[in-house]
Order: C-alpha cells, then sequence, then structure tokens
C-alpha cells in the first residue's frame, strides 16, 4: 500500500487474470463441439466432411469467447490508463 | 512415399537434431550470458521499422507476404500455360488447396462460387501465407536498438562486428535492468543516439499480430458481403435492415420486424469486431506462449509448440475464409419466404 503505482500495477494484473475465467465456457464449448462432432462421424462417417465443417464452425465462435476475453485482458494491462 | 523409401535409414538426419538440441542446453543453460534466451516484452501496437519512418513493421512483414503471393500466382499461372496436365511437387499442393477452396465455396454458394472465390480465397491464401512467414527465424528478433519508452525490462548491449559503418550489437539478458520511465518525459533528438539499456524494437513482425491488418480483412469481408447481398437480390436486400414493406403491411409484427431489422444492422458491425478479433487473438496470443516458453524452457519444448503454432495458422486462415463464405451465402437469398427455392445446395 505504501506504492500505489505498484498497488495499481498489481490490481491490473489480477483484474487481467480474472478476465481470462471466462475462458471456461469457451473451453467447455469447444469440447462440446467436438465431442458432438466426433460422435456424429462415427455414426455416419459418410457425412464426416459436412460435419466437419460445421464442427468447426462451432467451435470458431465458441472459441471467439476467450478470444474477447484475451482481448479485454490485454487491454487491462496495456491500454487501460 | 513406397516400402523401400520408409525403410531407408538417414542416421545423419538424427545426429543433426541431437546435435542441435545439445547446442541449445549449451546456450540456455550452461553457455555465456550473451546466449541466453531474452523473456519477451509484450507490445501491443505495431512499431515504426525505423524511428520516424511511417511504415511499421507488420506492413513489412505484409509486404514480404504480399511478394510470395505474387510470386505464387506467376508461377502457378506459368504453370497453367505450360500445358503440363500433371502438376508435380509444389504446384500439386497448390492445386490441392485451390480445389479445396473451390469445393468448400460452391458447396455453400452454388453457382455463386465463381464471383465469391476471388474474394474469399485471396483472404485464405493471405492469411495462410501470412502466418507462415511470421514463423521464420528473424521475426521478432532482429531489429534496430531503443531506450524503452514503458517501464519495463532493458538490456544492456554487447558489440558483435561491423558490417561496413553498422555496427551489430546483441541484447545481454545479464545486464537486465528494470527502467522507470517517466510518462510525462518527452523524448528528444539526443536520445535516439546509442542507449545503455536498450529494448530491440523488430523490424519484422507477424502481420496478424497487428490489429489494423486483421481489421482491414474483416471490414473488406464485410463489405464484400453487403456488395454480393445487393447484386444477388438488388435493393431489396436492404430489407433485410430495413423492412419498411412489412412495417406498413404487417402491423404489429411488422413492427417486431422492424426492431430485429436494426439488430441485423448491429450484428453486421458485431461480425466485423469478432472477425477481426478471432484472428489477432488467436496469432498473438501463439507469439505470446512461443515467446515465453522460449524464455522458460529453452529445449525441446519450443519445436512442439511451433507445430501447434503452423496448425493454429491453417485453421485461422480456414475458419476466416468458412465464416466469411457463410455470410455471403446467407446474404445471396432473401430473408423471408418467396425466394428460398432459389438457393443452391
Amino acid at each position: 500500500m505504501d506504492d500505489p503505482v505498484a498497488f495499481v500495477t498489481g490490481l491490473k494484473v489480477l483484474a487481467a487474470g480474472l478476465a481470462m475465467l471466462g475462458t471456461i465456457g469457451a473451453g467447455l464449448g469447444v469440447g462440446i463441439a467436438a465431442a458432438g462432432g466426433v460422435q456424429a462421424m462415427g455414426r455416419n462417417p459418410d457425412a464426416a466432411p459436412i460435419i466437419q465443417t460445421n464442427m468447426i464452425l462451432g467451435m470458431a465462435f465458441a472459441e471467439a469467447v476467450a478470444i474477447y476475453c484475451l482481448a479485454v485482458a490485454l487491454i487491462i494491462i496495456f491500454a487501460a490508463g | 512415399m513406397n516400402e523401400a523409401q520408409t525403410k531407408k535409414r538417414r542416421p545423419v538426419k538424427r545426429w543433426i537434431v541431437l546435435a542441435l538440441v545439445a547446442i541449445g542446453i549449451y546456450a540456455a543453460f550452461m553457455g555465456p550470458s550473451i546466449l541466453k534466451p531474452v523473456p519477451p516484452t509484450v507490445v501491443l501496437p505495431a512499431e515504426p521499422i525505423w524511428p520516424g519512418v511511417p511504415i511499421t513493421n507488420s506492413m513489412a512483414a505484409t509486404l514480404i507476404t504480399d511478394v510470395l503471393l505474387i510470386l505464387l500466382a506467376i508461377g502457378a499461372y506459368r504453370f497453367s500455360k505450360s500445358g503440363e496436365l500433371v502438376p508435380s511437387g509444389f504446384y500439386n499442393a497448390f492445386e490441392a488447396i485451390v480445389e479445396f477452396l473451390w469445393n468448400t465455396v460452391e458447396g455453400s454458394t452454388g453457382k455463386w462460387a465463381r464471383r465469391i472465390i476471388p474474394v474469399v480465397g485471396t483472404i485464405f491464401l493471405l492469411i495462410f501465407v501470412a502466418n507462415m512467414v511470421k514463423m521464420l527465424p528473424g521475426f521478432e528478433s532482429i531489429g534496430y536498438l531503443e531506450a524503452p519508452h514503458k517501464t519495463g525490462e532493458a538490456y544492456s548491449i554487447v558489440k558483435l562486428f561491423q558490417i561496413g559503418s553498422l555496427p551489430v550489437y546483441a541484447i545481454d539478458p545479464a545486464g537486465a535492468e528494470r527502467i522507470v520511465v517517466d510518462p510525462t518525459h518527452e523524448t528528444t533528438e539526443e536520445e535516439h543516439g546509442l542507449c545503455e539499456h536498450c529494448q530491440v524494437i523488430p523490424f519484422l513482425r507477424g502481420p496478424a499480430t497487428d490489429l489494423n491488418f486483421t481489421f482491414a480483412l474483416a471490414v473488406i469481408a464485410i463489405v464484400m458481403t453487403q456488395v454480393y447481398g445487393v447484386w444477388a437480390l438488388g435493393p431489396r436486400y436492404f430489407e433485410k435492415f430495413i423492412p419498411i414493406r412489412r412495417l406498413v403491411k404487417g402491423g404489429a409484427f411488422g413492427a417486431i420486424d422492424f426492431v430485429v431489422g436494426l439488430l441485423e444492422l448491429i450484428l453486421e458491425f458485431a461480425k466485423i469486431l469478432s472477425f477481426s478479433f478471432r484472428l489477432f487473438g488467436n496469432i498473438f496470443a501463439g507469439v505470446l506462449l512461443l515467446s515465453l516458453v522460449g524464455s522458460l524452457l529453452p529445449v525441446l519444448l519450443p519445436p512442439g509448440l511451433y507445430l501447434f503454432e503452423i496448425f493454429f495458422g491453417i485453421i485461422q486462415a480456414y475458419v476466416f475464409f468458412l465464416l466469411a463464405t457463410i455470410f455471403m451465402s446467407t446474404a445471396l437469398v432473401s430473408h423471408h419466404g418467396d425466394e428460398h427455392g432459389k438457393e443452391q445446395h
């Protein structure tokens, strides 16, 4: 508490770490998408290309959330006053 | 590759790999401090390639990418003019990529594929080559020295040798010092001379680690989506955003449709943001991971991570391409009713 600058810096790093908590959801989402995709491909191997395309699409959307978290964390560390 | 080739042993390569690992261990743990890995300084915005020059290092890397792509295009053109029907080696791989792109675009947009593939295919090849170029040695490691502008680690320098009138220095991780910079302090011209504690500003940096690059690609993709929408449906395309006809005719549901249309308009801008942040975040996080792990555990682990990076470079290019294709294919068909039969699948 003696050094306000160091205190604020520490809080910033803490906030960035907390912001990355949002990746839990994204990780779950990507995992579920992959599990569903693999199951579907196992049941119907002929449709694998279409399933794969849609699986990657879904994973990209789920992963976008994690990327937003990363962007927020980076902004907290480097850009926020 | 047939049986005979796979059975042939190549002991030379194994010894090369072992020698490289041994050199890595020596440099990281035993050698002089100048060889030790340097923890990365994380810089979000791209920096100029030379003090005062209005070209950033990510732009320079984009130019290299462009040159590679143009050479690739010239090569492919000359190959197609040469009359050989069976491609070999490099052009075989290129043909496989183009065929894969064509099949994906054709599968989701049908007869519009010929008009759409120039845009999305270019985006794919640009991101793909940019992500591969980023992995070359020299990126983010060779640059000019500058006194740090922000609070952070700075290193003392050791002179290596001289090329003509240009002295070449290496930074010494042993001489690291945390420099606290007064943010109100203005840099003057004299301070651009040789610094005592320096940071390296790299000449080259991966294009996709700069938000400007990804944002520009996202804006191009979304604007072209609108262009294709108008091309396919005429002025009626904009009824997706401002459904005036349904507002007049539909009563209460027309009002709801109107609000939904406004949401669609906001969604277009959200698409630009998610496009650009997805690519930027993935590639930037990859670079960060590589340099952090490279400084903490410089032996054996980084090659695996490089493999991972190559995979992610391809996947991100594919995701950008696929999303752009699908947004364009949804823009080609009208939003409500009457024209769903026109859709080609």
